[in-house]
């Protein structure tokens, strides 16, 4: 009875506890993991974000790189942390949707993190050497048909790994997986490296990663992957292809955190986010880069990677691109 | 436009105070952050980053190369005074500048690391401004074949900072490449060696290896035999470099320049095998090679010109090609981006001004170097002062620190600290760090362009023989084994007749 009664107790003041330091949060600086390193892409974005973001949070985000494995160290810094809302995560398309697709012996699964919100989306581009005598998509294929066509990506795992396979298969290659053969780069800048000097014939990725080479007339596009142009890339949408399943390759960049985080701290943050995307700085300089800003809310961010990833998950099902060990 | 015109544009450009002073707070935000171990030139370079975001283009951009080269120098101070590289690409410093500075001669070392420094620099931001066209042509030539072959030669290195022992040398390498292993398999992306570990997928930190091999084998060594008053005169000393040290030196800093620039514009290699590279030829050409490794000026020299001399030649793929050339160059591209300028072809033709305006800041950014560095080489000089008792305790708590910061993940740490036990056994028993260390990075290297160039040919060994770069670095590579097992046989018959 006095157990009982005890316990009552305490759960009572452990639950106003609870609910006192919900409303109070935040009430330090929140960290900020980003799995990747200085200068790429999300590292990038999220440091842009934290300007207007810091703001409108009205603590300071403490940004930290902690990189390796594809993302995969910082993820499982974020996964193992205590689901309190100060310690978050910048997620990616490859940490978060290809990679756990892909790889059986990840660390982590997207249940083990609570999506807050997703704010920026960039659109695929395919594209060759300028010199190259692929012009269209119809030539890649036949050219893929022949055999001898590789393609570049940062890795395996990643989001153009990915792309390369599941354009392929789009455009009717049988067994795309051995038809071209995948060469994988350290890094995004060394996979349009690798197609530039001859190492690879074609590459699939962000195109705010080809944009400068495009203008600078270095490659050629054959695709975006939207169902509207991209301004800058003079080749036809999926959509005008045919190919409307494409346009869920599109990269993205959200905010998780630990899977236990409570529904105050994720609804406190989809109010930030709202705030901080209409900073008209932060916006110009994201499509500077050909972003598209696009803030979720917590419930449309969980619902988008989720359809993302069951359908890489498939696709990688379908096509044997599993990896083991 | 005439070439005058287009420097006139340049000029009018970047003529004016904000500029130069931009330029100059580069140099010394670098020069400092280079000069805490742990805190490499990458990371100023990412941290300064988003302060650039509001400024003029020209302006940022200058900063954040500011902030490139000092910081690329800066390391060379805490590598020369307390063994402890502050950047990856100063690792090569340490063999012979903190020899000098256990003999007192501190002063002398970090003297000819700057002078060393501001020449490579001035040679490289030369060879951007004359050959950037013709050097990225040549760099687009490089796939993994080539880079297969060109990081077979430089393997050979090995032998050049071995010291005594060949066999000795090359069981450090052994055990360097077998540590490069853990992590992530590039082709299959399947783990290894990590033991179901996720801090271990992605490989060993690289800055924490460096660190536990160099500066936590000194601190245990001192734990082992505490002699905190004994200590050598330590003291920086009034020697500077003379002018005769710097003619002596002065083939090897021209040589270790052209390495840098030739590396520095191949996208992908880095300033730290450039440095070690420029090691070895210095003390295969030099007559008092056997002084190597034991506090020979000429060491620090070479060091130091090869990992600046790549500084201004990485800037030739990113604003020839628009590739960027290292992770410095990557984040440097990034600046370029959020200014809507689009580095490549075009820039020339388009943006002439601001490339002509970063040529003439390149240029004046070796002259704030010089000034920058010698008032940094004061500053830093009463570090050499401090007795071993103070010192070491503060080096374990920097690097400990430093280790951390890079990426904030408490795994390094440890890493540094095993580390710095297999360092401390391979000191005791005459085991060279160099070759460990020089096997760690060039090893995935090597492995990964052997597997992409086997992807690219159906496994067909015949690719690493295609065009005439393979063939030159197979021929070199040929020679130095050659070079190498004639000396081993030389020094052998030289044993015997002794006996």
């Amino acid at each position: 009875m006095k157990f009982a009664k005890f316990s009552a107790v305490s759960a009572m003041i452990l639950g106003l506890a609870t609910a006192a330091s919900a409303a109070d949060y935040p009430e330090r600086p929140i960290n900020m993991v980003i799995p990747y390193g200085a200068g790429g892409a999300t590292d990038i974005s999220a440091r842009t974000i934290a300007e207007p973001l810091g703001k409108a949070v009205g603590q300071s985000l403490i940004m930290a790189n902690v990189t390796g494995a594809g993302g995969a160290t910082g993820s499982v810094a974020v996964k193992n942390a205590k689901p309190d809302g100060y310690t978050m995560l910048f997620a990616r398309v490859g940490s978060h949707s290809v990679n756990p697709a892909m790889k059986a012996t990840l660390p982590y699964t997207l249940d083990d993190f609570r999506f807050v919100t997703v704010y920026e989306i960039n659109p695929f581009a395919c594209a060759v050497e300028a010199n190259s005598d692929i012009n269209s998509m119809e030539d890649l294929i036949a050219k893929v048909n022949e055999g001898g066509v590789s393609y570049s990506s940062s890795g395996v795992g990643s989001g153009l790994h990915l792309a390369g396979a599941m354009v392929l298969d789009e455009f009717g290659v049988e067994d795309p997986i051995n038809a071209a053969t995948h060469i994988p780069q350290k890094g995004g800048g060394e996979a349009v490296t690798a197609v530039l000097n001859g190492t690879a014939t074609f590459l699939c990725t962000n195109s705010s990663a080809l944009a400068s080479f495009v203008a600078n007339g270095q490659m050629k596009p054959l695709m975006v992957t939207t169902a509207e142009p991209v301004v800058g890339f003079d080749a036809p949408t999926s959509k005008d292809l045919g190919k409307p399943a494409l346009e869920q390759l599109v990269g993205w960049t959200g905010i998780a955190g630990p899977a236990g985080i409570s529904d105050e701290v994720a609804a406190k943050w989809g109010e930030w986010m709202a705030a901080a995307a209409g900073d008209e700085e932060f916006v110009s300089s994201m499509e500077a880069r050909g972003s598209i800003i696009n803030v979720m809310s917590p419930e449309d961010a969980n619902a988008f990677i989720q359809e993302q990833y069951q359908t890489f998950k498939a696709l990688v099902d379908k096509l044997g691109m599993r990896v083991e060990g | 436009m005439s070439f005058v015109d287009s420097i006139l544009a340049g000029l009018s450009l970047v003529g004016n105070f904000e500029a130069f002073l931009a330029l100059f707070a580069g140099v010394a935000i670098g020069t400092i952050a280079g000069a805490i171990p742990g805190m490499s030139a990458t990371m100023a370079v990412a941290l300064t980053l988003p302060f650039t975001f509001s400024m003029q283009p020209i302006i940022a951009i200058l900063l954040l190369l500011g902030v490139y080269k000092g910081g690329i120098f800066g390391g060379s101070i805490p590598a020369i005074l307390i063994k402890t590289p502050g950047t990856p690409a100063s690792s090569a410093t340490v063999l012979d500048g903190y020899p000098l500075a256990e003999k007192g001669q501190a002063g002398k070392a970090l003297g000819m690391a700057l002078w060393a420094s501001c020449t490579a620099d001035l040679i490289s931001n030369l060879a951007l401004i004359l050959f950037a066209g013709w050097l990225a042509s040549f760099a687009l030539n490089f796939g993994p074949p080539e880079f297969f072959t060109l990081i077979l030669f430089s393997l050979t290195i090995i032998a050049g900072v071995s010291g005594a022992s060949l066999l000795r040398g090359a069981l450090s390498a052994m055990l360097g490449l077998l540590l490069a292993t853990v992590g992530l398999d590039l082709v299959y992306g399947t783990n290894r060696f990590t033991f179901g570990d996720p801090s271990m997928m992605g490989g060993l930190n690289f800055i924490a290896v460096l660190i536990g091999l160099f500066a936590i084998p000194e601190v245990l060594a001192m734990v082992w035999d505490p002699k905190p008053h004994k200590g050598q005169t330590r003291s920086l000393g009034d020697n500077k470099v003379t002018f005769g040290e710097y003619k002596r030196c002065f083939k090897s800093i021209v040589r270790g320049s052209f390495i840098g620039v030739f590396l520095g514009s191949i996208p992908g290699i880095g300033a730290a095998p450039s440095a070690f590279l420029s090691y070895s030829e210095a003390r295969r050409k030099s007559p008092n090679r056997d002084n190597f490794g034991k506090g020979e000026l000429e060491g620090v020299a070479a060091s130091e010109a090869g990992n600046n001399g790549v500084a201004g030649a990485t800037l030739i793929p990113l604003l020839a090609l628009g590739v960027p050339g290292d992770v410095i160059t990557a984040i440097i591209i990034g600046a370029f981006m959020v200014h809507g300028l689009q580095p490549g072809p075009m820039m020339f033709i388009l943006n002439v001004d601001i490339i002509y305006g970063l040529f003439i800041g390149l240029i004046v950014s070796s002259v704030f170097l010089l000034f920058i560095g010698s008032v940094a080489i004061r500053g830093f000089k009463y570090v050499a002062d401090i007795p071993r008792g103070v010192l070491f305790p503060g080096v374990l708590v920097l690097c400990v620190y430093g280790v951390f910061a890079v990426n904030n993940n408490i795994f390094d740490v440890g890493v540094m600290f095993v580390m710095g036990w297999v360092g401390f056994l391979m000191m005791r028993n005459d085991i060279p760090a160099a070759p460990f260390l020089i096997a760690f990075i060039l090893g995935p290297l090597l492995e990964d362009n052997f597997r992409q160039a086997m992807l690219m040919s159906g496994s067909s060994p015949a690719i690493l023989f295609r065009g005439p770069i393979t063939w030159f670095f197979w021929g070199l590579t040929v020679l130095t084994v050659i070079a190498i097992i004639r000396a081993g046989i030389r020094a052998t018959r030289t044993l015997k007749r002794r006996a």
